[in-house]
């Protein structure tokens, strides 16, 4: 019975958590950040939600609908700033913006 | 046999595409792949009886939150960052290894506490353990989220309205004579 394991999802949602770090931590472009971050934020919801099914409540159910909510504006905030940052520049890169360097 | 070859593949389409997220150049490449991810999660969600997640992240992800990546991608023109050379290449092999070490630190946590915490009753069994006493539907979602989570439901209306006011006020635009201009 694999379909019940919860290894497979928690395994699943670790996986996913480290790809979308990785992501962070390597790409340049501040949108592909973004949309790692998301992976990132997918990953805890399936955790979320495997530990609500094995805990026999909807509480999981519940978080995972807070976290979505937060993404989604997070996403829209983030983005507003990103063109508001990067719309005068030429290039959509994160080392671009390096005012604040002493 | 079955069960478990098409979980494998749900699996590997899911991380497969997570990975193509991360590596994809072109960036209407990586918000296709997270499109494709966001899909395969669904299906994942299904399988853990969160029917109204699955459906609220097709809607919300794949519909809203996607299609505003893309058009943020086509207003910043897709192609422009191909021609930086990185100023710090060591970053890329640091990065890896800290990705994997917390990959491997988080597969660690969460094993523990499945096997750990249940103190040699065996692995616990998703299908098995709450038979008939919680069956993920609609309906108890409702009861839930109108019921004991009323106060943290309504806060998101809460955070909606500021993300909404702060998208505008992020992007007004000045005006001659530093007047903003709405």
């Amino acid at each position: 019975m694999v379909i019940g394991n919860p290894a497979f999802y928690l395994g699943l949602s670790a996986m996913l958590f480290a790809i979308g770090a990785g992501g962070v931590l390597i790409r340049r472009n501040p949108l592909v950040m973004f949309m790692c971050i998301e992976l990132m934020l997918n990953g805890v919801n399936l955790a979320f939600l495997t530990f609500g099914k094995l805990w026999g409540n909807n509480d999981g159910q519940v978080f995972a609908f807070l976290v979505m909510t937060v993404a989604a504006a997070e996403a829209v905030v983030g983005l507003a700033i990103i063109i508001a940052l990067f719309r005068p520049r030429q290039r959509v890169d994160v080392d671009e913006v390096d005012e604040l360097k002493g | 046999m079955i069960e478990v070859g098409s979980l494998l593949i749900l699996g590997a389409l899911v991380l497969g595409s997570a990975l193509g997220v991360v590596v994809s150049a072109n960036n209407v490449y990586c918000a296709l792949f997270l499109i494709v991810n966001l899909f395969g999660l669904a299906i994942t969600f299904l399988l853990l009886n969160a029917v109204f997640i699955a459906a609220a992240q097709v809607l919300i992800y794949a519909g809203a939150v996607v299609v505003l990546f893309l058009f943020v991608i086509t207003l910043l023109s897709a192609d422009a960052d191909k021609i930086s050379t990185d100023p710090h290449p060591w970053q890329r092999n640091v990065g890896l290894l800290l990705a994997g070490a917390l990959g491997i630190v988080l597969a660690y946590l969460l094993a523990g506490a499945i096997f750990f915490s249940n103190e040699g009753r065996g692995s616990p069994n998703l299908g098995i353990a709450n038979a008939g006493k919680f069956d993920g539907s609609v309906e108890g979602f409702g009861r839930a989220i109108f019921g004991q989570f009323l106060f943290p439901f309504e806060l998101t209306a809460f955070i909606l309205l500021v993300g909404l006011i702060g998208a505008v006020v992020l992007n007004r635009q000045q005006g001659e004579e530093g007047n903003e201009r709405w």
